[in-house]
């Protein structure tokens, strides 16, 4: 599967119009500067030299060279992939325990005002665009109330801690830097909630339409039945049951956020790789783009690894037909 | 309960941390926070230049030679003088006995001469502007305070280009090299000149800062001067405004029109709005049907509503009255030069071969830039009484650069903002010059025999009355084969607290760009 994205990625971003070199090269450059640079990154090779480069590069963990920023792909991304992979993670944790109990509340007492709520809640969440409602909550609780800082990771003064993982919550936590965990929290309170929201939203619907479908069961019935508590029918039997197409969308959902955060790093000038790939695809910059789809294609597939092994978890039919 | 009041405190401590003052003080040290939404992905000053880039490269290197003021005047700096043959092809440069790096290293003529050639070899960034005339054979290193350079042929506005040629310490480059790159990997985010500040923080994507080199061997204008700048990125223009008014930040650039008249109209931010050296026009494709045909070409540039430029700008940009910016040296104020006139157009659109118009104009401009896409619709309107149709295309920037490159693909008409690098006419001029076919600014693939012939005599001509009437002969020659719909020069601003003193516009910077040597922060 990697390498199919490997050659798409690699044909899209080379048919693209625009000449790089002269990108890089600057508005101003002579034809000399443009081959100067078309020689010293080989764009002046046959795009099948070109791509065995690449190749043979990846293989010894070279990712190239941006033409933009001049360092090496492996060092960007390694610099702001991080910085996404926390924004993400977060965002997602908090739409997981949001939207499932919301889901299963709406749910158990549907037609209810818990459930004409939830539903307010999960069409909004489908409905406004992430771009609005972080330029909506910044101006209220940043600018107005002043409450959160505007955007950012950290506090101007702030010097992040020494690196360990490269993640700022754990490396602050694991040098016991609280102070900065403190002003790492509040710059992420923004940027996870506007990426939260939607995937809460996506959740919640589906987990809602699971446990419906679940609560009307035979089976639950029966454990209804038999004497069994409300909330032990609910939690220990129609939740585990309805968890599986919501870890599907869960698992989906982390895709898409991976590769979708640009918008919600603009606004918050969260420093990730949505914002790293997009000015690399307007200054036609291959090599990051190409690195940046590898990461997000590889992500996505270790997400969806993950889910298929909690459906295992979940459903013991499944574990079962495995082994 | 126990949760809400857990919450509170945890609220309470979020906003604490949030808290901002109008400008950051560390220790005694005002430092200023500067908003800018453009990256600075390299500072290496042989390698690449933008405004952000250079506002960056300014601060931390030195030139012998630095444009200051507005009208930009070029004065010394590590040169403390210079003499010129009559020929303009020997250039000499003496430099400031107590000019000193960063590190404490002294500037010396081996170090400039080090800088050019490395500049020119890896012929990147600034290398253009002078690789024509220069080459690494013609710098000489007279003695330890003196630099010859001689060109190959006769310059003029050799000295309107040297301001951007900085200065590095060859020692502590070298000692970073690696695989004789030249220092290029480790030059790209530290830096090792002469300039009134140095690195202090350089967190790429996030943030950069700077600190004042306290004894800086040129001293500072004001005691009061900053103790640092912090160019924080907010890539939102709605975020920059908030960060201002906060006072999170106390300069940004780059906000719309109408955010300008807004903040400027708030208690504690001034908002300085100087004409600037930028044009705007419309690109026509002189080489390809329909616009190749000079009439119609000429009908467009007598139908358009030139007003609406300065509308669009609130009222804050000039019309260009010749091809040249007014701050260029030498601009003379072209006689009939366009203006809208539909009588006039209607007869330049008879003589054309569209006399009864029916031709639908292609307008290409920047995908997202509004004040391109209201000038577009202008365009619509104007040129709907000629009965010619008006197609926008919104292009990202690469999209636009590689349409223009090419006269097949070039469109009829391209919206582009020029920048030009020096005072001298010859940055402008050059051009329309048929070396300049392919860059976005030479769109237009103006071909005009006698015009090529007089930029070429102009710019090797030493004395400046012999080269003043060329110029103004180009200018009035090229607005009279309308290549381009020469529209307006907005002005300059930016959103600063009022406490921030000290700013020098200078037109000759590119947009955005501050010199931050002068600034200082007035507030207790």
């Amino acid at each position: 599967m990697l390498v199919g994205l490997l050659c798409l990625t690699f044909a899209i971003s080379h048919v693209m119009p625009g000449d790089p070199a002269r990108l890089a090269a600057g508005p101003d450059a002579n034809q000399s500067m443009v081959d100067t640079l078309r020689a010293k990154y080989g764009l002046d090779r046959p795009l099948g030299v070109q791509f065995a480069r690449y190749v043979g590069g990846l293989a010894r963990g070279d990712l190239g060279e941006s033409l933009r920023s001049r360092n090496a792909v492996r060092d960007d991304l390694l610099r702001y992939f991080p910085n996404t992979f926390e924004l993400v993670t977060l965002a997602l944790l908090l739409a997981v325990a949001l939207g499932v109990p919301l889901g299963m509340l709406s749910a158990v007492y549907r037609d209810t005002w818990v459930d004409h709520w939830t539903r307010v809640v999960s069409v909004s969440g489908v409905a406004l665009p992430a771009f609005w409602l972080g330029l909506m909550l910044q101006l209220l609780l940043a600018l107005h109330l002043g409450w959160l800082p505007l955007g950012g990771r950290l506090g101007l003064t702030a010097t992040p801690p020494a690196p360990i993982t490269h993640l700022l919550f754990v490396d602050a936590l694991l040098r016991g830097e609280w102070r900065t965990l403190g002003d790492a929290l509040a710059h992420a309170v923004l940027p996870v909630v506007t990426l939260c929201f939607p995937a809460l939203a996506s959740i919640l619907r589906v987990n809602r339409a699971e446990m419906l479908d679940t609560l009307g069961q035979d089976y639950i019935k029966t454990a209804r039945a038999q004497g069994f508590s409300g909330f032990r029918v609910v939690t220990r039997y129609a939740l585990r049951n309805a968890m599986i197409p919501t870890l599907t969308m869960i698992g989906l959902r982390y895709g898409w956020m991976l590769g979708g955060t640009i918008l919600v790093e603009t606004v918050f000038d969260w420093p990730g790789i949505g914002l790293y790939a997009v000015n690399a695809a307007v200054s036609s910059d291959f090599q990051p783009i190409m690195g940046v789809t590898l990461l997000i294609g590889l992500n996505f597939m270790l997400a969806n690894l993950l889910v298929d092994l909690a459906y295992g978890w979940l459903d013991p039919r499944i574990r079962r037909r495995a082994t | 309960m126990k949760t809400t009041r857990a919450a509170l405190t945890v609220l309470a401590l979020l906003t604490l941390v949030a808290t901002a003052s109008a400008f950051e003080r560390v220790g005694d040290k005002k430092i200023l926070v500067f908003a800018g939404r453009q990256e600075v992905p390299t500072i290496d000053p042989s390698i690449k230049y933008d405004w952000s880039i250079r506002m960056m490269q300014q601060a931390l290197y030195d030139g012998l030679v630095k444009y200051v003021g507005n009208p930009p005047e070029i004065q010394p700096w590590l040169a403390e003088r210079w003499d010129v043959s009559a020929d303009a092809k020997t250039w000499t440069f003496y430099l400031a006995r107590n000019a000193r790096f960063t590190n404490g290293d002294p500037v010396t003529a081996e170090a400039v001469r080090w800088s050019f050639a490395r500049t020119l070899k890896l012929n990147q960034g600034p290398a253009w502007m002078l690789s024509d005339f220069l080459k690494e054979d013609g710098i000489k290193v007279v003695n330890d305070h003196t630099i010859q350079f001689t060109l190959t042929q006769s310059y003029a506005p050799f000295l309107s280009f040297v301001p951007w040629w900085y200065v590095m310490n060859p020692r502590e480059v070298m000692a970073h090299e690696q695989s004789g790159d030249l220092g290029q990997k480790w030059l790209t985010e530290n830096a090792a000149g002469s300039g009134p500040f140095k690195i202090k923080r350089w967190q790429q994507g996030v943030l950069y800062e700077i600190e004042a080199v306290d004894n800086y061997w040129k001293g500072w204008p004001s005691k009061d001067h900053v103790g640092g700048v912090i160019l924080k990125l907010v890539r939102e223009s709605a975020a920059q405004r908030a960060a201002l008014q906060r006072g999170e930040a106390d300069i940004v650039e780059g906000l719309s029109a109408d955010d300008y008249e807004v903040v400027g109209k708030l208690p504690g931010i001034v908002v300085p709005n100087y004409p600037g050296m930028t044009t705007f026009g419309l690109k026509m494709n002189t080489q390809k049907a329909p616009t190749s045909d000079a009439n119609l070409r000429k009908a467009i540039v007598h139908a358009f509503d030139y007003d609406a430029f300065v509308k669009i700008y609130n009222g804050n940009a000039v019309l260009q009255t010749s091809p040249f910016p007014n701050a260029t040296r030498g601009h003379v104020a072209v006689p009939g030069f366009p203006r809208q006139d539909l009588a006039k157009a209607k007869e330049f659109l008879a003589k054309s071969a569209y006399p009864g118009g029916g031709v639908e104009l292609e307008y290409v401009y920047v995908q997202g830039l509004e004040e391109e896409r209201k000038m577009g619709l202008v365009l619509i309107d104007n040129l709907g009484k000629l009965n010619l149709k008006v197609k926008l295309v919104p292009l990202t920037w690469p999209n636009m650069v590689a349409r223009g490159s090419k006269v097949d693909t070039s469109p009829d008409m391209l919206a582009v903002f020029t920048t030009p690098v020096s005072t001298d006419p010859d940055a402008v001029a050059y051009q329309y010059h048929k070396n300049s076919w392919g860059k976005y600014y030479g769109s237009s693939f103006y071909n005009n025999a006698d015009v090529f012939g007089l930029i070429e005599r102009a710019r090797t001509l030493a004395r400046w009355e012999e080269r003043a009437p060329l110029y103004a002969e180009i200018q009035k020659r090229i607005a009279a084969d309308a290549p381009e719909l020469f529209g307006m020069m907005s002005n300059r601003r930016w959103g600063m607290r009022d406490h921030v003193k000290g700013f020098v516009f200078s037109p000759v910077r590119l947009t955005g760009e501050v010199d931050l040597y002068p600034l200082s922060i007035s507030a207790r």
